[in-house]
């Protein structure tokens, strides 16, 4: 795993991923009208004291759509960042609302993906253990 | 400059908001896909009874499921977005001002309002922008994802509403802000297609095409791919 660590991002992987979904992707964060309204329908968002941090559209533009706006290009700490959100922020329910109709629960899983293959994913080893 | 902007640039403005519009739908439909009907495969064992027609006893009463939805969660901003978007679709088309114009140009003309109501709708949508402002700049969960953009398309929004009262109320330079008000209507329907605007197909899409359990109508056709 440290090796992993230490190895460098594939961005070429990343942008080609994007590439692929770069339509839907591009959708989704022109639709969103920054509303917050879909901050409710999260259950995440309500047993975290309402922290933003926690709201669907908050989660998809700051994975995703971080990822889309640099182009893939990020290193591993960013990665390592975009994993907080879309493991531990969000355990893809599916029962964001959005009246727009964008498909959050997609986005924040090809951004598990994009992830997934530079080897950045939750490990059950993570967890605090309970005492 | 002025010549350009209440000759070419609206049918620019008006071919640019219909075309891009369509564009946008079409992308939609190359991004979804028909729903599929569901079917149950058992391969062993007898076939599968016929489905009971009769609707399920809904668990909530709809008092309670009002209270869960959108509109019981967040009732402000449901009254005030719902009136605001209503208003600003509408008021432009039968205002007084306005069809005088399409009177004098085409000798046909949508029936208009009293002054005193296209006067009052307009500073509700102003009034609506204002709420959105404040909201944006008050609540923490839309400040967090607010960014410049956001701000200027509100002003996008509602500028044509604030210069169109100015106009009206004989505000400052009329003729400076006569020429501003068609210029932000032109740059509003312009701006449409391409920016966070494009919510205006979306909702549409979202509420009636997209299958989901909000969908109202025929229950939606669509779903993305």
């Amino acid at each position: 795993m440290s090796a992993n660590e230490q190895a460098p991002v594939d961005q070429n992987e990343i942008r080609r991923m994007l590439d692929q979904h770069k339509d839907k992707m591009k959708t989704a964060l022109r639709v969103c009208a920054h509303c917050s309204l879909c901050a409710d329908s999260c259950f995440l968002y309500h047993v975290n004291d309402k922290d933003p941090r926690y709201m669907p559209s908050h989660k998809f533009i700051n994975s995703i759509g971080r990822l889309y706006k640099k182009k893939g290009a990020v290193d591993r700490a960013g990665l390592e960042e975009i994993k907080e959100i879309v493991w531990r922020r969000c355990v893809l329910c599916t029962r964001c609302y959005c009246p727009l109709g964008i498909d959050i629960p997609e986005m924040i899983a090809l951004a598990r993906d994009i992830c997934r293959s530079q080897e950045v994913y939750f490990q059950w080893s993570e967890l605090e253990q309970p005492a | 400059m002025y010549d350009f902007i209440r000759g070419p640039l609206v049918w620019v403005a008006f071919l640019v908001f219909i075309f891009g519009t369509a564009y946008q739908i079409y992308r939609f439909y190359r991004l979804s896909r028909p729903k599929e009907p569901f079917r149950l495969r058992i391969p062993f064992g007898k076939p599968p009874k016929e489905p009971d027609e009769t609707p399920a006893e809904p668990v909530l009463t709809w008092w309670q499921q009002v209270r869960l939805s959108v509109v019981g969660v967040n009732p402000i901003m449901t009254a005030v977005t719902t009136i605001f978007h209503l208003f600003l679709v509408l008021t432009p088309f039968f205002v007084l001002g306005h069809n005088v114009l399409l009177d004098v140009a085409w000798h046909a003309s949508l029936p208009s309002l009293p002054e005193v109501l296209g006067d009052g709708f307009t500073v509700v949508v102003i009034a609506g922008g204002i709420f959105f402002l404040l909201r944006r700049i008050f609540l923490d969960r839309v400040r967090a994802i607010s960014t410049p953009y956001d701000y200027l398309v509100l002003l996008i929004a509602t500028a044509p509403f604030v210069t169109g009262f100015l106009a009206y109320h004989q505000l400052f330079d009329y003729d400076t802000v006569i020429v501003l008000h068609m210029l932000a209507g032109e740059i509003m329907l312009m701006a449409i297609p391409f920016t966070k605007l494009v919510h205006m197909p979306y909702f549409f899409i979202n509420r009636f095409v997209l299958v989901h359990e909000n969908t109202l109508g025929a229950g939606g056709s669509r779903i993305w791919r």
